[in-house]
């Protein structure tokens, strides 16, 4: 090694020791530690959750389809090393001895399933986990596995036979848990899983039966796109390519919007972290003057200055860049580790390309950030040594300021990889510090006159608030941005837990209860009732076609896009419109007044597939019979809200004639499950469907991707605190110079402390007030703009930003000038100078 | 070993042209001593700046060690410098973050000299500190940072040695302690010595002593012409 490089390494290791570097490290170690831990963690929480999610699926893609999957799609899947399985799903009566049930029966190839967990077990009922076991594929051939209720339905035991159509077939064990499950709502009631190699022998599919068969498939990501691709034309209108996105929407949502405020956090904290290093790196440079013009004295030339301090910095950038690193990863494996038992599927192997913003980071905060304050440092005259008063050529304030912020842009829009975003983020940031800038220096005006009528203490600090005014709205510049960016995000957590939750609450309906008859109806709601269960609405249902709109056959194109009109869809009608279901365009029925045709208020993604406009009228086919109806209204609705919900709802008695059945969804703790064989016992017909299980798997995501939330907001306070400590000792040594000076003097320790105290609470105080303002602004932009949730005003920011940042800053000024009221004056004053 | 001519400084303020040196001529032989006296705002400290390379006249020329010095750059003086001068300041100039052994080492690292350490424990023991080397400035008396400064500025056994009111942040006993160090180090070691000092006592010491007012030479001692 050179001389200079071991010289710089010395000097370096000198300065750690003497803690001139110690923020500047620590602020360049926190930046790349959060990005790393946010870049690696969400990288393998994405590729777990996108995992996670194909289990809904039971594969990484499926294709449904209403047709037998064709055989040489298999040649197609072989060419591209694609794994697959096929699945035929269908309703049936199945019996035993004298007992029949309609059961959901799905019939399925040896790899079935080709993602996630099939868990058996030979208990019915099972909770203890040590009786549950991971079934290595589906049932062999002769062989019934079944939902437990299915059990005492048919009155029978593992073991027994059950016959499906014609086929007989032994039941041998209970599911527990099937991936797939929450996939399909077409096959109602209790499963019956068998093997395909019997679906012949049942004789069950005749033509014109309605059967759904599914061909799942699994494998790498670009062999799947590519194979998807070459199938793309041979898929027929009766077949529907399946993906994660469109089984999951409200999955997807909630990851989307968790994804973005992760990512949110990410920029936050090196937009911190980047002003905790600027004002540290300044700090640095300014102590480091005294030091170059004495090395310059004594020869060190402007060339081989630049060199020391070149290597110091990379040295420090690249430790630091590699131990933020390493505490990135292991920051997010704690995370990682502590939520793996809530995530059904194992997190994947950090990713070195996850780790890479984390890099990019330390680079980018060390070029922009870090070497503008001390660019001019090998300029420094060596006659300052003699001439202190000398003054500096550094790079103006300003444009390390554009250079900061380039780099902010830079950095932001890497993370976010939008452009726009960052963009008006940063510029958001500077019209907010412009205005601090302006606001501070009323605020300052006012106090010094509101000083002069005060008592000693408080005219000792505004004065002193004064007198380093330029110091004190720099300050206030840099306290109100990290305060404003902290109480963002601490604010906008809130909101978006809040937010969650409301999506999927805890007592969200988790059972559909279908094909309840008029006469059953009020019977089953007193059933309901005396279980005190909290029944919602019982919604009439008609299965119908719809023919025509406008008195004339949908054209081809209409065809195309409109699934629907390939299939009955279920019709109802309702008074009041579900919270959940919006009218966009045209009235409810209580403003709707058209005589002597039923309206139908139309849900907004079927109307658009469709091309309905209001007062468009279309004809439904009734089992023969036929219904007009006109569009009164367009809705829009979350399919996600676990409430029935419809395409088409009909004006008030529109059904009446065409004896409708009756659905309705019920909230069914787990300790009342048994109360659904008690139903379906006095109501054999009644179909149920089990949601309860994906409506967990989804709050239990939901719940681990929170934490993972908090966590980040924890490091991010971290960086604030960081900025507030730098921002705090960047004016240290001259406010200490001034209170050593007034202890000489004959000031108390009492009087100091407190005029201290009521210097920093101010500039907190002050400092709270903006970034109140500024966050609430913030707060309804990132609202509005980025997350897309409903706008809400934020009193919690006003009250405890304001008192908290008082608090904080009053505190944090006289920890870090305690030194000079214990210190005797005189040794403090020889000290400081 | 040292030799101005007709050095001039002026520097443009607001209220005009100030001048601040006028055409100071002096000459100094290798081994001698020069102590430059003179009121405080006289143009001591800027007339030892200009001698030792730190800062540039208006007119005139400083040679030093067969080195035009007012002809060369910025790097190239800090070169002179490196290879021929040393320095011992009136604040010390010791680094607070380094010890006191560090602080010595400092200019021996940066010339690349070998065994910096040895060297530096070597004379921090001969001006009387070998109990205090792993001090800080701020564990120092005045007395003692001033000897370290010594120290350090000896190190690196320069040819010429600059000192700046090296007494001036002293009490008078202690002060008497430095001059005496300076001048025994200064015998020991063939060095040459420009310093700046308003006491008459320090001035004493120098075998050749001009008193500058107005940034005018206004007394040489003894008379002989630069």
């Amino acid at each position: 090694m050179l001389k200079s490089q071991v010289l710089a390494l010395r000097l370096l290791w000198r300065n750690w020791r003497s803690g001139e570097v110690r923020i500047l490290a620590g602020s360049l170690v926190l930046a790349v530690a959060v990005v790393s831990c946010i870049s690696v963690f969400t990288d393998r929480l994405e590729s777990a959750l996108t995992a996670q999610s194909h289990t809904f699926l039971g594969a990484d893609r499926v294709v449904r389809s209403s047709q037998p999957i064709p055989s040489d799609w298999q040649v197609l899947a072989d060419k591209y090393d694609l794994r697959t399985a096929t699945k035929t799903q269908f309703a049936s009566m199945v019996f035993a001895g004298n007992e029949m049930h309609l059961a959901a029966v799905k019939a399925v190839s040896d790899a079935y399933p080709l993602v996630g967990e099939l868990t058996v077990s030979q208990q019915p009922f099972v909770t203890d986990k040590s009786l549950i076991t991971v079934a290595e594929g589906g049932p062999p051939a002769g062989e019934a596995w079944v939902d437990s209720r299915l059990l005492p339905l048919l009155q029978i035991q593992l073991g027994d036979q059950i016959v499906v159509g014609e086929k007989p077939l032994t039941a041998t064990r209970v599911i527990v848990d099937e991936p797939d499950r929450g996939s399909s709502f077409s096959a109602y009631g209790a499963r019956l899983l068998m093997n395909e190699a019997d679906l012949a022998a049942t004789n069950v599919i005749q033509p014109g039966s309605r059967i759904g068969y599914g061909w799942l498939v699994a494998g790498d990501e670009n062999n799947l796109e590519s194979m998807l691709a070459e199938l793309a034309p041979k898929l027929t209108s009766h077949e529907k390519v399946v993906d994660v996105e469109s089984a999951q929407r409200g999955l997807a949502r909630t990851l989307d919007t968790a994804r973005k405020f992760l990512m949110l956090s990410a920029m936050i904290s090196v937009l911190l972290a980047g002003v905790a290093i600027a004002i540290a790196a300044r700090r640095f440079a300014n102590r480091h003057v005294d030091q170059v013009a004495l090395m310059k004295s004594l020869g060190a030339g402007c060339s081989s200055i630049r060199q020391l301090y070149g290597i110091q910095l990379l040295v420090l950038g690249v430790l630091a860049s590699v131990i933020g690193l390493g505490l990135g990863v292991l920051l997010q494996e704690v995370i990682a580790s502590g939520v793996s038992s809530i995530l059904p599927v194992a997190l994947a192997a950090p990713r070195w390309t996850s780790m890479l913003p984390g890099i990019l980071t330390g680079l980018v905060c060390l070029v922009f950030f870090v070497a503008p304050p001390m660019w001019h440092l090998p300029t420094v005259p060596p006659l300052k040594i003699l001439r202190r008063e000398l003054a500096v050529n550094s790079v103006s304030f300003y444009w390390q300021a554009l250079l900061g912020l380039l780099a902010m842009v830079v950095l932001v829009a890497v993370f976010s990889g939008d452009w726009w975003l960052s963009s008006s983020i940063i510029l958001a940031m500077l019209a907010l510090l412009l205005l601090v800038a302006v606001f501070a220096s009323i605020l300052l005006g006012l106090g010094q006159r509101l000083g002069r009528r005060a008592g000693s203490v408080w005219r000792l600090a505004l004065a002193s608030l004064q007198r380093n005014s330029r110091q004190s709205v720099v300050q206030m510049m840099v306290f109100a941005l990290a305060l404003m960016l902290l109480l963002s995000l601490t604010s906008l957590r809130t909101t978006l837990l809040q937010d969650w939750k409301l999506q999927l609450p805890p007592e969200t309906p988790n059972h559909f209860l279908l094909n309840i008859t008029p006469s059953e109806s009020p019977q089953v709601a007193e059933l309901m009732e005396q279980q005190n269960l909290n029944v919602q609405q019982l919604f009439p249902m008609v299965r119908a076609r719809l023919t025509h709109i406008n008195g004339e056959e949908p054209s081809e194109d209409i065809r195309k896009q409109a699934e629907m009109l390939r299939r009955e869809v279920n019709l109802s009608w309702s008074d009041r419109l579900n919270s959940d279901n919006n009218v966009v365009a045209g009235e409810w029925w209580d403003h709707w007044r058209e005589p002597g045709i039923a309206g139908v208020s139309v849900e907004a993604g079927a109307a658009s597939d469709l091309a309905l406009e209001l007062g468009d009228d279309i004809t439904f086919d009734i089992g023969g019979l036929t219904l007009e109806a006109r569009v009164a209204s367009i809705r829009t609705l979350k399919w996600d809200s676990m409430n029935p919900n419809f395409y088409f709802l009909l004006s008030p008695g529109a059904l009446d004639e065409f004896s409708p059945t009756y659905l309705t969804s019920v909230y069914l703790p787990p300790e009342k499950k048994p109360f659904i064989n008690q139903l379906l016992g006095r109501f054999p017909t009644v179909v149920v469907i089990e949601m309860d299980r994906v409506i967990a798997q989804i709050q239990a995501i939901v719940a681990q991707v929170s934490s993972g939330v908090e966590l980040m907001l924890g490091l991010v306070l971290l960086g604030g605190f960081f900025v507030m400590w730098a921002a705090v000792g960047s004016s240290m040594e001259d406010r200490m110079q001034e209170a050593a000076l007034l202890r000489a003097l004959g000031s108390s320790r009492h009087r100091l402390l407190g005029s201290l105290w009521i210097e920093f609470a101010l500039l907190g105080l002050f400092s709270g007030v903006m970034a109140a303002a500024g966050s609430e602004i913030l707060l309804l932009s990132i609202q509005y703009w980025v997350l897309d949730i409903p706008l809400s005003f934020h009193w919690g920011i006003w009250l405890w930003g304001i008192l908290g940042s008082a608090l904080l800053v009053g505190t944090l000024g006289v920890l870090s000038c305690r030194k000079v009221i214990s210190t005797p004056p005189g040794l403090m004053l020889r000290e400081l100078s | 070993m040292l030799e101005a001519q007709t050095l001039s400084k002026q520097v443009t303020t607001a209220a005009g042209t100030l001048t601040i040196l006028n055409e100071v001529s002096l000459c100094v032989k290798a081994g001698d001593s020069l102590a430059i006296t003179g009121s405080s705002g006289s143009g001591k400290s800027t007339l030892l700046g200009i001698l030792a390379g730190l800062d540039e006249p208006s007119s005139g020329q400083v040679k030093l060690h067969q080195h035009e010095i007012t002809a060369l750059n910025e790097e190239r003086r800090a070169k002179v410098r490196a290879d021929h001068v040393g320095f011992v300041f009136q604040s010390f100039q010791l680094l607070p973050g380094l010890t006191a052994l560090e602080n010595v080492m400092m200019p021996l690292e940066l010339h690349g000299v070998a065994n910096a350490r040895g060297k530096a424990e070597f004379f921090l023991t001969r001006v009387g500190l070998n109990g205090r080397l792993h001090h800080y400035p701020k564990q120092l008396s005045g007395g003692e940072q001033q000897r370290v400064a010594i120290a350090r500025a000896f190190a690196s056994e320069p040819d010429i040695l600059f000192a700046d009111e090296p007494t001036g942040n002293l009490d008078s006993e202690t002060g008497a302690h430095v001059i005496d160090l300076l001048f025994e180090l200064n015998r020991e070691q063939g060095t040459t010595l420009v310093l700046v000092t308003h006491e008459q006592r320090l001035a004493e010491h120098c075998r050749q002593r001009i008193r500058l007012e107005g940034g005018k030479v206004i007394e040489r001692k003894p008379c002989e012409a630069a």
